[in-house]
């Protein structure tokens, strides 16, 4: 394939060379110049396959919009020696195709992860706290569940023989998990629902019914306390939460469902019967902060797909880097970008172990959050820590910080609210007041640092701006544009009933 | 190449040493009494000493106390992480002298106070804490 690509390259490089050759030769000897020519040629080399997928991998990197995605990137390249700016994340090369998603919900601009989950395994737009619930079904409302219920992709394609996996570094019962499986009134109800709700049953319990029933094959994932009787202990070290005192692990082993609860288990498990793997009380750990006895977002992929490529018909599998978003939450940029790192090993893990021909595998976020990027930096600039000025020669970035109005430095990162807010409440009083605190370089790339904020809110926000979307394999070209998130869905739903 | 670390290192060699030796003479970061979830070989070191820890004061679970929790990042609650308030692992009981002042969760404090370690369940507010400073107090 790359040395078509070099071929074609080619071929156009001598088609173009008689408009180039009027052109200035520090023009046209440029790197720049030739590698645009590259790429023209490989996009131009670029396959429409319109094959049937049999295997479809849904990759949500939660909250990871475009600007996060854009921090991560300059991130894992400047951990690979580079600058930064020029690094291509395995999901931004020319062989994806993609597009911008419009995340908003039914009932609100800045969407939650509950119905943008939701948008993307049914093929329509959710309502704010709800998870697989049609427009018409009212938050916390039990009484308005039924008949409201929609039809997951997990559901269809398990009619039509295929496997599904759910892996997330969140808890399985959170949102972007539980809208692989379940239909909740409210997000929340992830163990209990509340006294006379008959219509569903709480998102834990879904889970497990969908374990036992043939739905689900593989999960793997954080939140044990939700499947552990109250106050009994969790294999994870913790107290369970379950008041209703079920003990779930206990009836998916019943029901022949294998369990691991740390990545020694999982290794030693067989592949012939599915497999339930809870690692944590609540979230997995931050990447960051991971011990080598929990299994990582790249062990957890790697798993996956190679318990449910065994099924000859194929299979759907959703992978969550849950706590991209829980990190952001914090206003903490060194740990979304650790998380971030990893996701992007996951995607390309993911990619090496399919096949383009066979398997759509689509890159995206559910939504963005409240981060913003400080200008002028120069090349090379740490992208978690203080701005540089622009260099006059070469391209890494002058030694000088640049200094806002108060004389102070800044980082190239700050959120617009959250805990990370250079606003303090003074004492016995409800305002809000203070100056920027004057920090160094080294404070700045700490990990614990949290970027500055200005509005002060005890966690960051999501925001409604876009993300971004890339696909490749079977009907990935349908990605391009810019979208409404559900239609993700019926890209997935077009490319697994293609003729 | 010379590459952004090599910068960094020169750029910051001068301040990095100043403040540096300040923070390992007087001022124990508080994961550095952590090692992933488990005690430090540093906390193991300096049980029964005097330390002083930097870290967040989180919002006290009651007024009028000599009790409160300091935590390595301010403890901000996110509505769509948790279901529940959710303590992070590594965190460090304060047990002080005086009835405390609360200070804002995202200011940073100075705890200083006896370590101790070892599980242990506050009687009264039953706060299971692996880690404590007692005889405290906290600038």
């Amino acid at each position: 394939m790359k040395s078509l690509l070099s071929i074609s390259a080619l071929a156009l490089g001598v088609s173009t060379a008689a408009m180039a050759q009027d052109l200035p030769q520090v023009q046209v000897s440029s790197d720049w110049f030739t590698q645009g020519q590259e790429t023209i040629a490989e996009i131009i080399a670029r396959e429409k396959n319109e094959g049937r997928a049999k295997n479809v991998i849904l990759m949500i990197a939660d909250g990871n919009g475009v600007g996060t995605n854009y921090a991560t990137r300059l991130y894992v390249g400047q951990q690979l020696g580079k600058l930064g700016e020029e690094h291509v994340l395995p999901y931004e090369t020319n062989d994806y195709y993609n597009g911008i998603v419009k995340t908003y919900n039914i009932n609100a601009q800045t969407p939650d992860s509950a119905p943008t989950a939701g948008a993307m395994n049914t093929g329509v737009k959710q309502r704010f706290n709800l998870i697989n619930l049609g427009g018409d079904a009212v938050h916390d409302d039990c009484s308005t569940v039924a008949g409201n219920e929609l039809t997951t992709f997990a559901e269809m394609v398990t009619a039509a023989g295929k496997s599904v996996g759910i892996v997330s570094t969140a808890r399985l019962t959170h949102a972007t998990p539980a809208a692989v499986f379940s239909k909740s009134a409210n997000r929340n109800w992830e163990d209990s629902v509340p006294e006379g709700c008959t219509a569903q049953k709480d998102i834990a319990a879904q889970m497990i019914d969908g374990m036992t029933s043939g739905m689900i094959d593989i999960a793997l994932g954080g939140g044990s306390r939700y499947f552990t009787p109250k106050d009994a202990p969790t294999p994870n070290g913790g107290t369970g939460h379950r008041p209703d005192g079920a003990d779930l692990i206990a009836e998916a082993k019943d029901a022949g469902i294998q369990y691991a609860s740390n990545l020694e288990e999982l290794n030693a498990l067989d592949m012939s019967k599915p497999i339930l793997g809870l690692w944590t009380d609540s979230h997995v750990s931050y990447e960051a902060d991971r011990p080598a006895t929990e299994p990582s977002l790249v062990d957890m992929t790697r798993t996956a797909i190679e318990f449910l490529s065994q099924n000859e018909e194929g299979f759907y599998l959703e992978i969550e880097a849950g706590r991209v978003d829980h990190a952001n939450h914090a206003g903490n940029f060194a740990r979304t970008a650790a998380d971030g790192m990893i996701w992007t090993e996951a995607v390309a893990l993911a990619d090496e172990m399919t096949s383009d021909e066979d398997t759509l595998i689509i890159v995206t976020a559910d939504h963005e959050h409240a981060i913003t990027f400080n200008g002028y930096c120069g090349r090379g600039t740490p992208i978690q820590g203080l701005c540089y000025k622009v260099s006059k020669t070469g391209e890494m970035h002058s030694d000088e910080l640049a200094l806002a109005a108060d004389g102070k430095p800044y980082s190239v990162i700050t959120y617009a609210n959250g805990s990370g807010s250079v606003l303090k409440q003074t004492e016995g009083s409800n305002d809000f007041a203070g100056s920027r605190p004057d920090v160094s370089q080294e404070e700045a790339m700490d990990l614990d640092y949290l970027q500055q904020a200005l509005i002060p809110m005890e966690s960051e926000t999501h925001s409604g701006e876009d993300v971004a979307v890339y696909a490749k394999g079977p009907w990935a070209h349908l990605v391009g544009g810019t979208i409404e998130q559900n239609l993700i869905f019926h890209v997935m739903d077009h490319a697994v009933n293609a003729k | 190449m010379l590459n952004r670390r090599t910068l960094l290192t020169s750029m910051l060699a001068t301040p990095m040493l100043a403040s540096s030796a300040f923070a390992q003479d007087d001022i124990i970061k508080l994961r550095d009494l952590y090692d992933r979830q488990a005690i430090s070989d540093l906390a193991k070191a300096s049980e029964g000493q005097r330390i002083s820890v930097d870290g967040y004061m989180a919002p006290p679970l009651k007024a009028e106390s000599n009790f409160f929790v300091l935590t390595r990042r301010p403890m901000s609650v996110c509505p769509f992480c948790e279901t529940e308030a959710d303590w992070p692992s590594d965190i460090v009981a304060v047990y002080t002298k005086r009835i405390i002042k609360p200070v804002t969760y995202n200011v940073k404090i100075v705890t200083s106070g006896i370590l101790e370690l070892g599980a242990y369940r506050d009687p009264e507010l039953g706060f299971v804490s692996l880690v404590r400073l007692t005889d405290a107090s906290y600038a």
